[in-house]
């Protein structure tokens, strides 16, 4: 009577072991498969580092454990904002660190945080009136400069499609650090990613007309190549964009001596 | 085989007429939505008295993160609830011998009872879909107001070229972002990973003797499952040089619980980024087969099981 029920649980852990078995292989590859799928488009941006577990506090440990990784990003993203009207500039500096490694791929993360660190805090550091040494005031603006620029920086290199993030850092070395040549690369950069507006496409070039004359061969190269990249038409739907282009383009093949059968306008 | 067919419908229907009545299935339902809708205003918490362009990005990614992750966790609960209740509630109420003794077999009962609740889990979230559409447009009709109310401001940005493309690219980004196609691959998933939850559950009820051993176990295994992809890579690349114990046990993982941390790819939809339908399918396709091989276990299981 009793090796009956023996035998029928024996049974079925013999036909579950079976279907189990069958699969498990296909299972593991077939992960693997989407694993490097996923991989190779970056999806994953999250590994779970012992800082970002310190950071995080239990409670959000197990939301990102739970896939509500946005979620808590975003949770996190609030108290930015509640650290920036508060200006706890140190305390913003390390959610926004904590926001961006949760989710890399979210743009408007490292746009936001870039923004909030180079740009609040720098100028919150500037006028800091607890200061009253203006060296002082400088290096600590220039540090949240730098931080800003850092955070801009990873942000591009996870998402290099994004154009505000180049224009952003072109904008930060344009403005604040005034570096002019870097600006313009950035700037180039942005123009050329999908969605940038047209009118940055003319701002590479006006950052070595900024540079007052610093570099007039690589202005020259930048207005030229704007010029022929044009198109004839393009030209004529922004005369107040052609008439600029001219006049620069002409000013320095003459400042350049630029052979006449080498200039684009010769005459 | 129809007349097995139309016995697995039948008490589909019949299982999705008494999720309905369930007063907590309603009331979970009820958050999900109440939830999703004031993402709105966590959106404008986020950027207090802020509504320049690139902050409308940050606003319609709060609202989309606010509203999936509430399907998501809703749906969990819910799915969760709702199946781990099924086996116990028809042997506490020992409505499960009625329906035996008739011409139905236990496979039958089992995937009828999952059908039912695979039809709530669709109603539900297909509810919480349209709360979620709703809201976006919300967000939307906010964005698009406050772009024409800045630009009012200026006077005659209409002749100005520079101002008009900003115009143009303000309100593209925020239509952009709100009607996103990429939304519904993005609830598909969703839907696809309550689903795998729901059938790990009704595994787990098949051998369990209390729902609560079957709540607590689901959900750690789908807390696991986060880190299987983890396990799963450690275990084929150091597999060999642990201890037999500690390769053991990393193996199970790897082997039995399913990768949840895959369907993280909705993360990179919220956030804007082009997710190909291919690679989507390749995940829904290995949900599907997982929900399968998990349904033969639990039929298999529940066909010996002493009632």
């Amino acid at each position: 009577m009793n090796d009956f029920p023996l035998r029928l649980r024996l049974r079925r852990a013999a036909l579950v072991a079976l279907l189990l078995g069958l699969w498990a292989p296909f299972k593991v590859a077939w992960e693997q498969q989407i694993s490097r799928q996923q991989d190779e488009i970056r999806y994953h941006g999250l590994v779970m580092t012992r800082e970002l577990r310190d950071g995080l506090g239990q409670g959000l440990t197990i939301g990102v454990l739970s896939g509500m990784r946005s979620v808590v990003a975003d949770i996190i993203w609030l108290n930015v904002t509640t650290a920036w009207e508060n200006q706890e500039w140190f305390r913003m500096g390390g959610l926004i660190n904590l926001c961006t490694s949760l989710q890399p791929r979210a743009a408007v993360f490292w746009d936001m945080g870039g923004w909030h660190l180079a740009w609040n805090a720098s100028v919150a550091a500037m006028h800091d009136k607890d200061q009253p040494n203006e060296l002082r005031r400088i290096k600590a603006s220039r540090y949240w400069i730098d931080q800003g620029l850092d955070v801009y920086k990873r942000g591009i290199e996870n998402n290099p499609e994004y154009w505000r993030l180049w224009r952003d850092t072109a904008m930060l070395y344009d403005q604040r650090l005034k570096d002019y040549p870097k600006a313009a690369y950035y700037y180039k950069e942005a123009s050329k990613r999908p969605g940038a507006p047209v009118f940055l496409e003319r701002f590479p070039a006006l950052m070595y007309d900024k540079y007052h004359g610093n570099d007039d061969q690589a202005a020259y190269a930048e207005w030229k190549e704007l010029w022929e990249r044009l198109t004839p038409e393009e030209r004529e739907m922004k005369e107040h964009w052609k008439e600029k282009i001219e006049n620069n383009i002409r000013e320095l093949e003459r400042k350049l001596s630029v052979p006449k059968e080498k200039r684009i306008f010769p005459n | 085989m129809i007349s097995s067919l139309h016995r697995i419908l039948i008490i589909g229907r019949n299982t999705l007429t008494e999720a309905v009545r369930q007063k907590v299935l309603s009331v979970l339902l009820v958050f999900a939505l109440i939830q999703i809708s004031s993402s709105i205003f966590i959106s404008q918490l986020a950027t207090p008295d802020l509504d320049a362009a690139g902050l409308f990005a940050e606003q319609i990614k709060l609202v989309k993160d606010a509203g999936c992750g509430a399907i998501g966790l809703f749906g969990f609960f819910i799915a969760l609830l709702s199946t781990a209740l099924l086996i116990p509630q028809e042997l506490d109420k020992r409505t499960i011998y009625t329906i035996l003794a008739k011409p139905v077999r236990r496979a039958e009962f089992l995937l009828g009872k999952f059908l039912g609740v695979v039809l709530l889990l669709a109603l539900c979230v297909a509810l919480m879909s349209l709360a979620f559409a709703a809201t976006l447009y919300w967000q939307e009709s906010i964005g698009l107001a406050t772009v024409e109310a800045n630009y009012g401001q200026v006077g005659d940005w209409q002749h100005n070229a520079h101002a008009r493309e900003m115009h143009d690219n303000d309100v593209a980004l925020i239509i952009h972002q709100v009607r996103d196609p990429q939304l519904v691959e993005a609830i598909v998933l969703i839907f696809a990973k309550i689903i795998m939850t729901a059938v790990i559950a009704l595994l787990i009820s098949t051998f369990a003797t209390s729902w609560i051993f079957t709540i607590i176990t689901t959900f750690l295994v789908y807390l696991i499952g986060h880190g299987e992809g983890m396990a799963r890579t450690y275990w084929l690349a150091h597999g060999a040089e642990t201890t037999i114990w500690q390769s053991g046990l990393i193996g199970l993982i790897a082997l039995l619980i399913p990768d949840m941390n895959s369907f993280t790819i909705v993360d990179e939809i919220l956030a804007g980024h082009q997710v190909p339908w291919h690679d989507v399918l390749n995940l829904l396709c290995y949900a599907n087969v997982y929900v399968i091989v998990l349904l033969a276990v639990s039929v298999v299981i529940f066909d010996y099981r002493e009632l």
